[in-house]
């Protein structure tokens, strides 16, 4: 009984984790599906929101909810910086090009990051208020996130749905020559669509920082590029959509696994979980290449 | 076909050589000849997979890091076996088996798909090998080998001694050897012809009847195994211990991006003379701004890849086009 107590909290705890996971990944999911580029930096933007908020709340007193606005605005800032000094003269070069561009990019941030804060863990702790839910109780910072999580998401796409710009970038992905016939500005909206998936990546970093007991080090992208990836491809690569439904299910797995890993004497969970997502991504390429929710 | 083909050998070789002199008998000059040659060993087995494929391993660490647990395993549960020195072939050989079973695995699986998906399988690899010998506390769990008491039992405190000061990295030398030689007749065989077309065109390739995932096996399983062999030696041998934290440490994959990339992707001169000024450039940032090597790393190959895509010895490749020297770079 104390188990399926324990395991029911963990799977409660799995989902609010899987929205922030999702969120995440929406990134890395809409610049490989409009510029066909896989940000192998990934998780060092995810590193930037992290430390944007411990900076601003150790500095100011700043609450995440509020650093979060400010970590997308770095983040479109730092994603139209990068495309127009790195990403927009690879574009037409191979795929290895921007692998090892966004690799590079990856490690420059995190290089910068420990220049400037050291490669220490650091934390903080937001405390307002926790949730009963008899299981478990789960502190309202996490719901928070959960809830912004779930806002952006659907403001994103409400975006790509219902606005002149959202269609144009639809377009841009649907067929690039023909939307460039249609007098759309297909580069510009390679700049947009790459500073904006950073610009939500970076903020997703913000609402990690929730869920890291250990605290935030310079880096801790690493894990969550991988993360990212095995949700991604869940979600079939390029929907970021698809991702956002591929973070619940990760976070679940995840979640769930810790608890039935710690059944087996003498192993570290927390590491065991760590290689699990490694193992569930040769699983999904293995099986289904295209995603969960991908059509063939 | 003409006789020169092998001459870009002799270049390598003669380099090798005159290393190997220079730090033999200049004063002092042993460790930074070493660590040059590690370089260059490592940009070489990365360079069979990434120059003749186009794909990136970002998990080539890895390989290197089990190669070294291979020969800690060996020497460390054997020493008592009586077999003196040459209990260096069993590791060497355990070494390539588990390396060789890695690749074999995810290559089967991920390399079935295009290099996007090829390159997200491998940006895991690395942190799920190490994170599942933390947490399934295997081989050590997170304490790591140290072998240099078995070391000293197998052969003796003398050659024991003399091992990690000496042979451990003349066997760098000979696995560079190696390498340039696999590199060689890649360049000039049928499987090397099918990979270049590969890497120009995989859709072209597999019409005209190249074997596209098989042939990508090969090399993966070849660049892995080499880089097995450097781990054994330039790691285990040399230091006598593996701590997981070491081996896996990702600035190992940079490092090999960098060498090959500056050097020239898919040429056999490129890693050597990459890892050259690699291995010079790295000792000297390490003594002038220790800690900020990567930092300044990762400009340089965006740097690299944006400005010179093909690398020194690409760009000298094309400038001896029609000259004498044609036949020497390769």
């Amino acid at each position: 009984m104390e188990f399926l107590r324990m395991f029911s909290g963990d799977l409660i705890n799995g989902i609010i984790l899987g929205a922030v996971y999702g969120l995440m990944t929406m990134g890395l999911s809409l610049i490989f599906g409009v510029l066909k580029v896989v940000n192998v930096g990934h998780g060092a933007f995810i590193m930037v929101g992290a430390f944007i908020a411990y900076w601003m709340f150790t500095l100011f007193g700043l609450p995440p909810l509020l650093s979060a606005i400010l970590a997308l605005i770095v983040g479109i800032a730092l994603g139209f910086f990068f495309y127009y000094v790195v990403m927009k003269w690879l574009l037409e070069a191979p795929e290895l090009s921007t692998l090892l561009a966004t690799f590079a990019i990856g490690i420059f941030l995190a290089e910068v990051a420990k220049a400037v804060w050291g490669p220490d863990y650091r934390g903080y702790s937001w405390n307002v208020g926790s949730l009963n839910l008899g299981v478990t109780t789960i502190p309202m910072a996490k719901v928070y996130a959960l809830l912004s999580s779930i806002v952006i998401a659907v403001a994103l796409y409400l975006w790509f749905k219902k606005t002149r710009a959202g269609n144009a970038l639809r377009g841009v992905v649907e067929d690039k020559e023909g939307a460039r016939v249609c007098g759309i500005n297909v580069e510009g909206y390679y700049a947009l669509s790459f500073a904006i998936g950073i610009g939500l990546t970076v903020m997703s970093g913000v609402f990690i920082t929730l869920f890291v007991p250990v605290g935030i080090n310079p880096y801790m992208g690493e894990v969550y590029t991988i993360k990212a990836f095995v949700i991604a491809v869940l979600g079939g690569l390029a929907s970021p959509w698809g991702a956002f439904f591929g973070g619940f299910i990760f976070g679940l797995v995840e979640n769930g696994s810790y608890a039935i890993l710690g059944l087996i004497p003498g192993v570290e969970p927390f590491s065991l979980t760590q290689c699990l997502a490694f193992a569930i991504l040769l699983v999904l390429l293995l099986l289904k290449p295209e995603g969960l929710l991908g059509k063939k | 076909m003409n006789k020169g083909k092998y001459y870009p050998l002799f270049v390598a070789i003669g380099i090798f050589l005159v290393l190997f002199i220079f730090g033999k008998f200049a004063q002092g000059m042993w460790e930074p000849v070493a660590l040059i040659m590690f370089y260059v060993a490592v940009g070489e087995a990365f360079n069979v997979f990434l120059g003749f494929t186009g794909y990136v391993n970002f998990g080539y660490v890895v390989f290197m890091g089990l190669g070294s647990y291979g020969m800690a395993l060996v020497v460390s549960s054997s020493s008592m076996a009586g077999l003196g020195p040459w209990i260096l072939i069993p590791g060497f050989l355990f070494a390539a088996i588990m390396a060789g079973i890695l690749a074999a695995g995810v290559g089967a699986i991920a390399l079935r798909l295009r290099g996007a998906y090829f390159a997200i399988a491998t940006i895991g690899v690395n942190q799920g090998v190490k994170f599942f010998i933390e947490g399934a506390k295997i081989w050590g769990g997170s304490e790591g080998i140290i072998i240099s008491k078995p070391l000293k039992v197998a052969l003796g405190p003398h050659l024991a001694n003399a091992v990690t000061t000496f042979w451990a990295d003349f066997l760098v030398f000979m696995i560079a050897i190696l390498a340039a030689v696999i590199t060689i007749v890649f360049l000039h065989t049928r499987l090397g012809y099918g990979l270049i077309a590969l890497r120009e065109d995989e859709d072209a390739a597999r019409v005209m009847g190249v074997n596209t995932t098989k042939y990508k096996n090969i090399a993966f399983l070849v660049s892995s195994i080499l880089a097995a062999l450097v781990g054994a030696t330039a790691w285990c041998l040399k230091t006598t211990y593996v701590f997981p934290d070491d081996v896996f440490a990702l600035s190992y994959t940079v490092d090999a991006i960098v060498i090959v990339m500056m050097g020239g992707t898919g040429t056999l001169l490129g890693p050597v003379v990459g890892g050259l000024i690699y291995g010079i450039l790295k000792y000297w940032l390490g003594i002038l701004l220790p800690g900020f090597q990567l930092l300044i790393l990762a400009p340089f190959i965006i740097i690299i890849i944006i400005l010179f895509p093909e690398g020194i010895v690409g760009v000298l490749k094309k400038r001896v086009r029609g000259k004498k020297l044609e036949k020497f770079i390769a």
